[in-house]
């Protein structure tokens, strides 16, 4: 349990993460890939709280897990929104800053 | 010995929980993977001797987020025949895979830089008392624009979740 | 500034004011103005010329008035003034041009009035007359062939003054393009004289002083280029055919550029440069044979020639190649007083032709014009001394200066070009004499009524006709009285050839022979009944439709040249440019088109971009850190 490991955890969570968020289509999949990629900060930062003794760290990961609540909320409010327009949870179904194709 | 073999076992299941999250094709079992893997979180947390973020995590973002994306997940109801064709999800898996891998390296390298242990933690680190005490002395800025931003996050999360009013009515 | 400076540049402003009044009018009726103004420059540059002139001939006889106008180019040494020099020859090629320029303004303003563009024909004339001064009065050979081409492009605009009809357009094109062809071995000539002259200056004067650097076979060159140039200009064999088109001017043009003035500007370098060919003497005699062959070429065109105005053309190129004979056989004073006296006479033809067309309502077919020696008695009498001046009979002025041309052939004993020199004697006389009885004598058959002449017309053709019968004394040679005071006068380097008296009384008894049965020939067969000749026989319908020069040179060079102009532009320029633009553009366009595939929209392939870049960026930084 050295603080290694701890940060090797972490790093593998943040990997999982960003994979996740490149590889799916299904949008619920990448937002919580992306829950995924925060855990793993909140991870490195209790780490850290903990070897510098100090609390402050914590309390850094507590406003964020405020933060990661406040996100859900809002991301998963788009996500039903989506939904209602075009009745599909896969984002390559949204391509509207597309490059449309010439008629020449 | 004891702590070191809950630290494998949490780690296990984080990794377990997160990689499930990442290759299930049905949503729900992806909940549940990434439940799994906050809870998981949790342990760690407790591992770390911070009691008070032990608790957080499950409140928060097990009990709530966790909960509410599922809740999302099972109103929606969409059906397996509708859900996103992925038939290259695994070569994709691939990709990222292999163009993350300098991204990680280059992370963990700068993390263990330092080459620290850890020392005898104080009494009542962690601590529900030991928490409060720093939140509301140096924190306290941060804690009350977080509360405006959760302010914000609910009045933006109703408006775009309402429905669409139709205007010929 | 010298009053030389003020002779060129009078006529120029008063072009150049002319041009601009004559935009900005509205309803161009001012012609007192135009024709004040027009007439106005060359009487002050002819007053200025006789002044000049006057000088020049009290000074002695090779003094050289100069005068410089500004500093063209400076090169290191090659330096181009603007400059103008004044000696015994430049004084008398301007007192004619001067004078008998007014004489034609003042005839234009009469002939052209009422015609849409007044204003501009007056602008052009004048450029025109500023633009022959410069040829004439030019201390270098640049600024002489400045001139040369300003007079080429004022025959253009001149010729193409009716511009409504094609063929009128056509015609100018084909001066302007002829002339061209003459320059360039003009210009060639001057490149060469400048490359072998280099470093020692680059006017008259030098030249003549440093003809001695030169090389023969260098020399022979830049003499028969500079021929090439006057082949153009003087409308010799093979450069003639755009003189007959060139009457499709108005007549006061023909008079002036295509009679007197600019078709002699390439006898007037001849001689100008004498000092050169008399150091090749092969290349005079050359010259001297095409002269003689395109004189006798197109006395026997004239003779059967319809069209009053294309018989004088033709004509013109006739007594050209008189000239051209005098200068190449060395005898430049004969040329050039040849010059000097068919300036006076042709002029006056070409204006009493003016006459008669305007009269009869623009008809130039001589075959509709009969019998009008009773209504148009002054222009009968002033052609009618013309036409014997032209035809070489004594006392007027064509027999002395015809004359004085044979009789130098024939001391040359170049006895081929004596003998057609003699024979285009007897055919002047012959078709001019044709023209002159078809017109004034034999049967009419006009319907329509004389228009009335102005007295703007008629006054010039008197003055003209004094001088056709007059200036021919001026050069009496000293086998008849005279001291050949205009040879001694312009003191060019002749070749110096002794004939004896016997010999002259000979020559001149035999021209003025031929010259009587020319006309005792037109008089047999014109005098009574004019009828207009059939293309019957072979012959006629080879002379009548001019040997089908102007066909052949369709053929030869007008054809080939539009076929590779069609070439390159549908082959060239829209298949070879334009398809390589068009593989280039469709290459951009492909490109562009795969460029475009990266932004298709869809988030997942934004993060993997940026996921890339990330990684990139990584392994940049691991490698700076020092490895894994």
């Amino acid at each position: 349990m050295t603080p290694e490991n701890f940060f090797l955890l972490a790093t593998l969570l943040f990997s999982i993460g960003l994979v996740g968020v490149v590889s799916r289509r299904n949008l619920f999949v990448v937002y919580m890939s992306i829950e995924l990629m925060l855990s793993a900060i909140n991870l490195v930062l209790a780490t850290f709280s903990r070897l510098h003794n100090s609390m402050d760290g914590a309390v850094i990961v507590l406003l964020m897990i405020a933060v990661i609540a406040a996100e859900a909320a809002l991301f998963l409010a788009m996500i039903v929104h989506l939904y209602r327009q075009r009745r599909s949870i896969d984002s390559d179904v949204y391509t509207a800053l597309a490059q449309k194709k010439e008629h020449l | 010995m004891l702590e070191n073999s809950i630290f494998v076992i949490l780690a296990l299941f984080l990794l377990l929980g997160s990689a499930g999250m990442v290759i299930f094709k049905q949503t729900l079992f992806s909940a549940i993977s990434f439940m799994l893997a906050m809870l998981a979180l949790a342990g760690m947390f407790a591992l770390l001797e911070n009691s008070f973020l032990f608790l957080a995590q499950i409140m928060v973002t097990v009990g709530a987020v966790v909960v509410l994306s599922m809740l999302v997940i099972v109103s929606i109801n969409i059906q397996e025949r509708n859900l996103p064709v992925e038939n290259t999800k695994f070569q994709w898996i691939a990709l990222s895979t292999l163009l993350v891998t300098p991204l990680a390296i280059l992370i963990y390298k700068s993390l263990t830089h330092l080459h620290v242990s850890f020392e005898q933690s104080e009494p009542g680190y962690g601590s529900l008392k030991m928490m409060g005490a720093t939140l509301f002395s140096e924190w306290v800025l941060p804690f009350e624009i977080v509360s405006i931003l959760l302010l914000a996050a609910m009045v933006g999360a109703i408006v775009i979740g309402r429905k669409e009013r139709h205007h010929d009515t | 500034m010298s009053t030389l400076v003020f002779i060129v540049l009078i006529p120029f402003v008063s072009a150049f004011v002319l041009g601009m009044v004559y935009l900005f009018d509205v309803k161009k009726e001012r012609y007192c103005f135009y024709a004040a103004l027009g007439i106005l420059a060359p009487m002050l540059s002819s007053v200025l010329a006789l002044n000049v002139g006057w000088q020049v001939s009290a000074l002695e006889t090779d003094a050289v008035v100069h005068a410089t106008f500004f500093k063209w180019i400076t090169l290191g040494s090659f330096n181009i003034d603007v400059a103008f020099m004044a000696d015994r020859l430049s004084v008398v090629m301007l007192s004619f041009i001067t004078v008998i320029g007014t004489l034609i303004h003042i005839y234009a303003a009469g002939y052209m009035r009422g015609e849409a563009g007044f204003g501009k024909f007056f602008s052009y004339f004048n450029l025109f007359m500023g633009s022959m001064l410069l040829l004439v009065l030019a201390d270098n050979p640049i600024i002489m062939f400045v001139g040369w081409e300003l007079v080429g492009l004022s025959s253009y605009l001149l010729i193409g003054f009716y511009h409504h009809d094609s063929a009128n357009i056509k015609a100018a094109n084909k001066a302007f393009m002829l002339n061209r062809v003459g320059d360039f071995g003009f210009i060639i000539a001057l490149a060469l004289l400048f490359i072998t002259l280099e470093g020692s200056g680059y006017s008259f004067a030098s030249i003549e002083a440093h003809i001695g650097l030169i090389d023969h076979s260098m020399l022979t060159l830049i003499g028969m280029l500079l021929f090439v140039g006057a082949m153009g200009k003087s409308a010799q064999i093979p450069l003639y055919v755009w003189l007959p088109d060139a009457m499709a001017g108005p007549t006061p043009v023909s008079a002036l550029i295509h009679a007197g003035t600019m078709v002699t500007a390439g006898v007037y370098m001849v001689a100008r440069f004498s000092f050169l060919y008399n150091e090749i003497p092969d290349v005079g005699e050359y010259i001297a044979i095409i002269g003689a062959f395109s004189a006798l070429f197109a006395a026997v065109i004239a003779s059967y020639q319809s069209d009053i105005k294309k018989i004088l053309a033709y004509s013109t190129m006739s007594q050209l190649g008189y000239m051209f004979i005098a200068v190449g056989l060395g005898a430049y004073s004969s040329g050039i007083f040849h010059v000097f006296t068919h300036a006076f006479f042709k002029a006056l033809l070409f204006m009493g032709a003016g006459a008669v067309i305007i009269a009869l309502h623009h008809e130039q077919n001589i075959f509709k014009m009969g019998g009008l020696k009773k209504e148009l008695k002054l222009v009968y009498a002033t052609m009618l001394i013309a036409t014997l001046a032209i035809s070489g009979i004594p006392p007027f002025a064509g027999f002395f200066s015809k004359d004085a041309i044979l009789a130098a052939a024939f001391a040359s004993e170049h006895y081929s070009i004596w003998i057609a020199a003699t024979l285009t004697a007897m055919l002047t006389a012959f078709y001019m004499f044709r023209m002159l009885f078809i017109v004034f004598f034999a049967n009419a058959e006009r319907k329509n009524d004389l228009l009335p002449l102005t007295k703007m017309m008629t006054w010039p053709l008197i003055v003209l006709a004094l001088g056709s019968a007059t200036a021919g004394f001026l050069g009496l040679n000293e086998a008849y009285g005279g001291s050949n005071w205009f040879g001694g006068f312009i003191d060019l380097p002749d070749q110096s050839r002794h004939l004896s008296h016997s010999s002259e009384y000979m020559l001149g008894i035999l021209n003025v022979l031929m010259a009587v049965i020319g006309t005792a020939l037109a008089y047999r067969f014109y005098v009574k009944s004019a009828i207009e000749p059939k293309t019957d026989t072979l012959w006629r319908h080879a002379v009548i439709h001019k040997f089908y020069i102007d066909e052949l040179y369709d053929l030869l060079v007008v054809r080939p040249l539009r076929y590779l102009s069609v070439l390159s532009d549908k082959l060239i320029d829209q298949k070879g440019v334009d398809g390589i633009l068009g593989v280039l553009v469709s290459g951009y366009k492909f490109s562009g088109g795969l460029f475009t595939r990266l932004q298709n929209g869809k988030v997942r392939y934004y993060a993997l971009y940026i996921l890339a870049g990330v990684a990139l960026l990584s392994l940049k930084i691991l490698d700076v850190l020092g490895g894994i």
